[in-house]
């Protein structure tokens, strides 16, 4: 099968789908309508079946490239083997966005699946900023740097999360990826102000905004959420992705869900959600200008 | 005038680089000693919160053996998997964040894991299971026709090399371990018994058109065809498989790899 490449559609400030493997052959089959899809590229580097899957994905639906491997936060810098795993796959399927995390998960060439926390000081500020302009460098695109999920937090952190994020896209002109549900887990884990949280990140570099579900525990008589994307987004989420929406104007949205995966048709319902909100905070916030 | 400060609070803040080193040995090794006193508690014992990103890594790291090793978890139940697998993240973590990697070394691990050493034919069940995971997840590329030979002058035959589809892969066990494996994977699981006396078994797999195809071979067959993927001239792959069975067609069977789509590449 030949096909010249055509660049993918660039990504609509409408609520997508993260795309999952058990998804891939309805989608494929019967093209239902989702605004635009992401995927992690981790999962499409052995250059096997999924990625011919992907190449079909492509020329219906606008893509976005999640990484969750590149470790922006490592002081050893990042894995130019990875980093050029993740060129070819950007030159290969073209996509509208490309995206990372504030956090690291490589510690002398050792890989640690999960998105680990960072002390928010200047070292960190300036090793961050390193690994960013070497990833759009070796890219050749503006990417979007993510808040994580925290449970930690170190004694010695002098800068405030969105203060970092906004510093840094100042340094390196990356965007930012305001994952909703993130800073909201984080805000409740450490007793901050989810929205005060929000209010001092710089509106005009968040290039996306991501909504996902959690889950509610107790440890040692303390309530500590866990950022899992195993359920629907929560109402309190919904609630900050409305005032984030009012702040920030029409970015593209998109739903998680890696545990449990549900049917499409219930991750499709969670995206009309997103859009109804969309929709009802943007005419809110034209009011207000207009007024 | 300085403040008397507390001992721990004495201790001088590590670099970045070591740092992520006292986190790596507290997320794996278990020891938290050198990060934990530049760790705040927030009304929560630090090890709790450890011990999020602990589950993270370990469920996660678990839940890909466990894809890509079905039928041995059937076969040691599966929280002794679970066990085998914390001990193997632990001495084994990946060094890549391509997952579909991970693994290749847990054949080896459970040979030499003392707790399995009487299910003899485990590792090899796991080497099988890998086989088929390595060729699911192989690089597409594309076989060429037998006419292809039609280039290569007489004189030249017998020093020539094949490459083969990245899906290719070749295993020899002792055991019948297809049949122990094709009794223990997902969704056809059966309570057959199986004589480990039938002897060993030489396999092949490959993946066409999407799906994988195991099948067993005979001896000069395999001797053939892994002497060629070890990139062994198709004289010395002849004489290999000659030396098992005399009758061996050399031409017949060249023609085969052909046929089935596996050469990819021919050269001298």
């Amino acid at each position: 099968m030949i096909s010249a490449p055509r660049a993918s559609a660039p990504v609509p400030a409408r609520a997508g789908l993260g795309l999952r493997g058990p998804h891939v052959p309805e989608i494929v089959a019967t093209r239902p309508p989702i605004a635009w899809l992401e995927l992690h590229p981790e999962n499409y580097m052995s250059e096997g079946p999924g990625l011919a899957a992907l190449e079909r994905i492509r020329r219906d639906y606008p893509l976005s490239l999640h990484g969750v491997g590149l470790s922006l936060g490592s002081a050893e810098g990042i894995d130019r083997t990875h980093l050029a795993r993740l060129r070819r796959l950007v030159e290969r399927l073209e996509p509208g966005l490309v995206s990372e995390h504030l956090s690291w998960s490589v510690s002398d060439g050792v890989y640690l699946n999960d998105l680990l926390p960072l002390p928010l000081d200047e070292e960190a500020l300036a090793t961050v900023a390193r690994n960013v302009e070497a990833m759009q460098e070796a890219l050749g695109h503006r990417i979007l740097v993510e808040n994580p999920s925290a449970y930690v937090r170190f004694r010695h952190s002098t800068i405030p999360e969105p203060e970092f994020l906004a510093e840094l896209a100042r340094r390196t002109g990356c965007g930012l990826l305001c994952d909703v549900n993130n800073l909201y887990v984080s805000c409740v884990n450490f007793g901050c102000d989810p929205r005060g949280y929000l209010d001092a990140l710089p509106a005009a570099e968040i290039g996306e905004i991501h909504l996902a579900g959690h889950f509610r525990t107790e440890r040692q008589g303390r309530l500590l959420l866990i950022d899992d994307h195993g359920s629907r987004v929560s109402e309190p989420v919904w609630a900050l992705y409305e005032h984030a929406l009012e702040r920030f104007g029409a970015v593209p949205s998109l739903i998680e869900w890696d545990r449990e995966i549900p049917t499409l048709d219930v991750l499709m319902r969670e995206a009309a959600r997103a859009d109804a909100i969309a929709r009802r905070a943007l005419d809110g916030a034209d009011r207000a200008r207009v007024a | 005038m300085r403040s008397p400060v507390a001992p721990s609070m004495e201790r001088t803040v590590p670099g970045l680089h070591e740092l992520q080193r006292d986190f790596r040995a507290a997320l794996l090794a278990g020891d938290a000693a050198a990060l934990a006193p530049f760790l705040l508690e927030d009304g929560m014992s630090r090890e709790c919160r450890l011990d999020v990103y602990r589950n993270n890594i370990r469920g996660s790291l678990s839940a890909v053996l466990a894809e890509s090793f079905p039928a041995v978890r059937r076969l040691v139940d599966a929280r002794f998997f679970d066990y085998a697998a914390q001990t193997f993240i632990a001495a084994r973590p990946p060094g890549s964040p391509c997952l579909h990697d991970y693994g290749a070394a847990f054949p080896d691990f459970l040979a030499e894991f003392p707790p399995c050493r009487e299910l003899v034919y485990l590792s090899d069940v796991a080497r099988l299971e890998w086989l088929l995971h390595s060729a699911a997840f192989a690089a597409e590329a594309s076989p060429i026709a037998a006419a292809a030979l039609a280039s290569v002058p007489a004189e030249e035959t017998p020093a020539l090399m094949l490459r083969f589809h990245p899906s290719l892969g070749l295993l020899e066990s002792a055991w019948p371990i297809d049949r122990i494996w094709a009794a223990n994977r997902p969704g056809r699981e059966s309570e057959e018994t199986i004589d480990l006396a039938e002897g060993g078994v030489r396999l092949e797999a490959t993946r066409r058109g999407g799906t994988v195809m195991l099948r067993r071979l005979d001896a000069p067959a395999f001797a053939f065809r892994s002497a060629l993927l070890r990139r062994s001239a198709l004289e010395a792959a002849a004489a290999a498989a000659l030396e098992r069975d005399a009758g061996f067609d050399v031409a017949a069977e060249l023609g085969a790899l052909f046929r089935e789509g596996l050469v990819t590449e021919i050269s001298r």
